[in-house]
């Protein structure tokens, strides 16, 4: 018991990194990322190939945020300028043409069979039954350092400017601010959060497979976003917690109700879609709506 | 080889236009980009499966019925969510079409398994056009969505609801203060999107086969030929559809090799073909970066 609440302790702070990412690009820029799991897979491949290359497993983390930042720009540099359906139509298409990269390079990637053996962080220095307990405190220490980031973030002048941004484009760019550059700088933040979400995953469960990467990540971190509360970074985590525990709550129902496993994963990926439409007709703010200064 | 190519291009572009007139006429009627269009496609390919292999009906009487159905889903999911939005900036309806999708994909995957399935298993007869190769089903696949855009056409052009939806397309609230019932209106374009939409599933289901995945796999085809034919134009909708198949089947025939002569290398360089689908999301992305507004002039979004 103590061990799954401790595996699913460690996905939920990794989910709610990625929710936070999230919350800046959608929740605080209006930047309608529908590809955010490609930029969990670069973290999560760049980090397992680094460290199963012999670079250090905390400096391959690291690198691995710094490639994944790196590739959130670079993304976003010929896009900026898109409206916001494009946007949404151009990086969900990112992310499947990074899942087909991975499918198809099995030199690098081993395609579909996948990539086993990745070494974890501090394997030697803790005692083997404390290991999954010092996993989760070091997630949990870096979910609370990306929000303590992103809050300061957030409340800074930069975030009043993604926020104007948010309401009114033309608006800010009447004040004089590179609305572009900013949506850059708030993407490149978002993949390089995405990034190390993706690393701890791969360290986590040590093995990756092109199948863990499907547009379903996205959808969650999503539905997270959408019901915890766009534009509240607690609401989003808050978010994050619910949907995976529904999600993995689902693993038991099998326990109970005599389902075959399909049709177990049919209802929870019914559960994602019908959380995202509902709450955007009858609750469009989430749970916990974005407290909005007014002066 | 080229008129192989050619051969497939019509085929799969006729599957692909019928679901981007109905994509394109959304956008440019409630101004958002419609995610759930390939599930309604889908679900209305495996409702015509449904006909066919449990009642047992002509596949293409099948096919019309399974149109019907696919414009009912649509129509239902305007009713239950889609009208609850109409003020709503055109994000809130392009994420509500997200979780609706995801919905639809779900009931697809829990009633009809993640397993492929097709209509028939009977072997069909093949004709030759010089080299190329065509079957029979794909020429009257051909046939089908030719006569469905030409409907389309007639309805956009001679009658009253065309009329009422080019004049919506183009000015909503002037359409309104004119008298134009516009809720009934959207009602009917949301059917008549959904029916081809399903029938373009069916279409593309009959080449290929049925899987969960397909929904997925056709929409961002079919946004790639929207986008190019510009947003919201229905004509260049379908000429998009075309071009885009074209490059999907060229891609792939095509010897890269000549690419890598400036770098001192002979010899030829095939696309994988795990990379067939990942065609079109270079397509819509470099059309989407190099010319935004598409080959024809189309609609804004908000």
């Amino acid at each position: 018991m103590i061990e799954l609440a401790l595996f699913l302790g460690t996905i939920i702070c990794i989910y709610a990194i990625m929710a936070l990412a999230l919350n800046l690009q959608y929740g605080f820029s209006g930047l309608l990322n529908f590809g955010l799991v490609a930029f969990f897979a670069i973290g999560a491949y760049g980090s397992a190939l680094l460290s199963l290359n012999g670079v250090p497993i905390l400096v391959a983390i690291v690198l691995a945020v710094l490639i994944s930042t790196l590739a959130g720009a670079l993304i976003a540099i010929p896009t900026m300028k898109l409206s916001v359906h494009y946007w949404a139509i151009v990086t969900i298409s990112i992310a499947e043409l990074v899942r087909v990269v991975i499918q198809n390079e099995e030199w690098a990637t081993g395609g579909t069979f996948g990539l086993g053996d990745i070494p974890q962080p501090l394997i030697g220095t803790v005692p083997p039954e404390w290991y999954p307990t010092s996993f989760f405190a070091l997630t949990l220490v870096l979910l609370l350092v990306c929000f303590a980031i992103c809050r300061s973030l957030v409340a800074s002048p930069y975030g009043r400017v993604i926020k104007a941004i948010r309401e009114d484009e033309d608006y800010a760019a009447s004040l004089g601010k590179d609305v572009p550059a900013f949506k850059l700088r708030t993407m490149a933040l978002g993949a390089g959060l995405t990034g190390l979400a993706g690393a701890l995953y791969a360290h986590f469960t040590t093995y990756l497979n092109p199948a863990a990467f499907e547009p379903i990540v996205t959808f969650i971190i999503w539905a997270a976003v959408i019901m915890g509360g766009k534009g509240n970074l607690k609401g989003g985590i808050l978010g994050a917690v619910v949907i995976v525990l529904l999600y993995n709550s689902t693993r038991f129902v099998g326990d109970y109700v005599d389902l075959s496993a399909q049709t177990i994963a049919s209802i929870r990926l019914a559960l994602i879609g019908f959380l995202i439409t509902a709450i955007v007709v009858i609750r469009p703010n989430g749970i916990m709506p974005e407290r909005k200064k007014v002066f | 080889m080229l008129e192989q190519i050619l051969i497939n291009t019509l085929i799969r572009g006729s599957e692909i236009a019928s679901l981007a007139i109905g994509v394109t006429m959304l956008f440019s009627l409630l101004r958002f980009a419609n995610f759930m269009h390939g599930e309604l496609a889908a679900l209305g390919a495996y409702f015509t499966y449904v006909f066919v292999a449990v009642f047992g009906l002509n596949v293409w009487v099948a096919a019309v019925l399974g149109a019907g159905l696919g414009g009912l889903v649509a129509l239902g999911g305007d009713r239950v969510v889609f009208s609850r939005l109409r003020t709503s900036p055109g994000v809130v309806l392009l994420i509500a079409s997200l979780g609706l999708s995801i919905l639809y994909r779900a009931i697809i995957q829990g009633v009809w398994g993640v397993e492929g399935l097709t209509y028939s298993d009977e072997v069909e007869p093949i004709y030759f056009i010089g080299d190329a190769v065509i079957t029979q089903t794909q020429i009257i696949i051909c046939c089908v969505s030719f006569t469905a855009m030409a409907f389309f056409y007639a309805l956009l052009n001679h009658t009253q609801l065309g009329r009422a939806m080019r004049a919506m397309s183009d000015n909503m609230d002037l359409a309104k203060a004119r008298g134009i019932a516009v809720e009934k209106t959207i009602r009917w374009i949301w059917f008549i999107v959904g029916a081809y939409a399903a029938l373009g599933g069916t279409l593309i289901a009959m080449d290929t086969q049925l899987t969960p995945e397909m929904g997925l796999h056709i929409i961002l085809i079919v946004f790639a030929a929207t986008i190019l034919g510009g947003i919201g134009n229905v004509y260049g909708a379908v000429i998009g559809s075309f071009i885009i198949a074209f490059m999907e089947n060229a891609v792939l025939t095509i010897d890269w090799g000549f690419l890598l002569v400036p770098f001192g290398m002979d010899g030829s360089l095939f696309l994988p073909s795990g990379y067939k689908f990942a065609v079109s999301f270079v397509a819509l992305i470099v059309i989407l970066i190099i010319m935004p507004k598409g080959i024809m002039r189309g609609s804004e979004g908000d």
